[in-house]
């Protein structure tokens, strides 16, 4: 099976409210379609940091995720402002996040790296000035990061 | 094979739904006016028979006097019991339980020590996020909802089961039949009762049978007064292992003895925020997570006489008796499960993928058809189980109320316009 939409979510700066809605309905979407629970639930969380970087960090953005018959691609692209060293970005604990976003618990530094660890593969066209786009992909069956398993 | 707890008086369900909004799984539909449970997601939460007003929604457990089928029967008392007093020492109430026809008299909170010590070797030994496995209600919500967090749970027995094994295989040592035994746990739920006849991780549970909180309540007050002082047999307390009754007594043990972080979060619905947060990564800085099912606890469980409000003050005046773990280096406890905690990977459409693809479009299109008001007329929690059901084959568009009405309506409008109709020989003769 080549690959298909199966979630297409607008997300809007700033707008916590909804914050992890998106990963949320993937999740769901995910379980209804029999994916392995634990790469589901890397999926998930994948997502909801992506969903949460922009919603912090951009001007808005996008989110598509597709299912194949041996991955998921997870895509996030937005309008700006970019990242001007993705080097730096990476490093955990690094974060441009405000006073007023971390009082709410985000911008510990650690999102970038999460979206790593729990993806099989990670792609990121950026630059300052540019918009960003992240691709993500889990295969489905990738064995599993979870514990006792 | 008897799976469940929670039973329905059929003659008194009036088939109203709200067990089937309030049920944490979704796991009941009303059908032909009676409200009828799921097997494969029942968690034995009795979250229906606290919200149903009908009381047709119920649960039973072994009676006193089962202790008959018994030439040697065994209690064990768990920690929240003790919550039921207020003004009688834990020593009377043992002596109680001795006066009621058993042979040996334990309490669960002495494992329960046992037990916090156990998972702090282990939080030490393992990195990352664990949640406590010893609400089995928690337990089975994360099998049924959140499989992929199984491997998170404490993979441990409960303090009762391995309590139970201990006991009976020290009373096998000393001489007793094994036929002879019969160990009872007071259960303050139906979660737990079900955990006898249908456990969770081991394959077969070392205790025979559950009885109800309230059944022992009554017995014991009964025989209270005929306890003279003299009979009381002095043995330690475990106070710090009682303190597990209600919320927050696990974490605390955890944390003040062996500087653990904790979280502790209870009732159904916050604990499946929580289990949300937890799924996504979003929590952090926490290595044990004390979940229960029951608001306040054990002591909120439904087979409890005595509210949990004060059941818990009850607890907490029990518990600042006592500021260290009863030493137990004679005892060990076997608490490895048999096997892993199953992660149940319910709710797919289809095994195939691209059937399942299908499937979801066509649910897709069942939710835009549906009002969306959630009203659960229909007999399902949702719009959106319905839609589920409608497309698994299960349930019917025309268990709508609102899309029967409608297409009453078209209907209805198709008629009078066709009323208006008139046969070509009539028209004429109308006109004559």
């Amino acid at each position: 099976m080549q690959e298909q939409v199966i979630l297409r979510s607008a997300i809007e700066k700033g707008d916590f409210a909804r914050g992890g809605e998106a990963s949320s309905n993937l999740k769901e979407i995910l379980r209804k379609l029999g994916v392995r629970s634990d790469i589901n639930r890397r999926t998930t969380i994948v997502t909801y940091e992506m969903e949460m970087n922009i919603i912090i960090h951009s001007l808005g953005g996008e989110i598509t995720v597709y299912i194949a018959s041996d991955h998921i691609k997870v895509v996030a692209e937005d309008k700006g402002p970019g990242i001007e060293d993705l080097q730096l970005a990476f490093q955990p604990g690094y974060s441009t996040a405000d006073d007023r976003v971390r009082e709410m618990g985000f911008g510990a530094g650690m999102g970038l790296n999460n979206i790593q660890y729990y993806s099989d593969d990670l792609h990121v066209e950026t630059g300052k000035g540019q918009s960003t786009k992240f691709t993500a992909i889990i295969y489905l069956e990738s064995p599993s990061k979870e514990p006792n398993s | 094979m008897k799976k469940h707890s929670v039973l329905l008086k059929e003659e008194l369900c009036e088939g109203c739904t709200n067990c089937v909004k309030n049920c944490p799984t979704k796991a009941i539909r009303v059908h032909n006016g009676k409200a009828t449970i799921r097997d494969e997601l029942c968690i034995d939460c009795a979250e229906c028979i606290r919200i149903c007003a009908y009381h047709a929604k119920y649960s039973q457990t072994a009676v006193l006097a089962d202790l008959q089928s018994y030439r040697y029967p065994i209690v064990l008392i768990p920690p929240s019991f003790y919550g039921q007093f207020k003004g009688f020492h834990p020593l009377q109430i043992k002596q109680a339980f001795r006066q009621l026809g058993f042979k040996a008299v334990y309490d669960v909170a002495l494992a329960a020590e046992a037990l916090s010590q156990k998972t702090s070797e282990f939080l030490q030994q393992h990195p990352g996020t664990y949640i406590s496995s010893s609400c089995p209600v928690v337990v089975r919500l994360i099998q049924v909802l959140y499989p992929e967090l199984t491997g998170h749970l404490i993979p441990f027995k409960s303090p009762a089961d391995a309590l139970a094994e201990k006991v009976r295989q020290e009373k096998i040592n000393s001489g007793v039949p094994p036929e002879d035994i019969g160990i009872f746990f007071i259960t303050p739920c139906p979660g737990k009762n079900t955990s006898v006849f249908n456990p969770i991780g081991i394959d077969q549970s070392s205790i025979n049978q559950a009885i109800s909180v309230s059944l022992a309540y009554q017995a014991v007050l009964e025989v209270m007064n005929d306890i003279q002082d003299f009979a009381l047999v002095s043995e330690p307390i475990p106070y710090l292992g009682i303190g597990w009754g209600q919320v927050g007594g696990e974490a605390r043990l955890l944390q003040e003895q062996f500087r653990k972080s904790t979280l502790t979060v209870s009732g159904i619905h916050r604990v499946k925020a929580v289990l949300d947060e937890l799924s996504r990564n979003n929590i952090k800085g926490v290595r044990y997570c004390e979940l229960a099912a029951c608001d306040y606890g054990c002591v909120g469980g439904v087979f409890n006489v005595v509210n949990p409000f004060q059941a818990s003050i009850n607890l907490r005046s029990l518990r600042t008796q006592g500021n260290q773990m009863v030493t137990q280096d004679d005892v060990y406890y076997n608490f490895e499960l048999t096997r892993e905690i199953e992660s149940l990977q319910l709710g797919r459409l289809d095994d195939n993928l691209e059937i399942a693809m299908e499937k979801l479009a066509q649910l897709e299109q069942e939710i835009e058809i549906l009002p969306g008001l959630d009203c659960a007329a229909c007999g399902a929690p949702d719009c959106k189980t319905l839609a589920e059901d409608i497309v698994n084959g299960l349930a019917s568009r025309t268990d709508c109320m609102f899309f029967l009405r409608k297409q009453v309506v078209d209907l209805a409008d198709k008629m009078s316009a066709l009323v208006h109709e008139m046969p070509p020989v009539m028209k004429q003769r109308k006109k004559g």
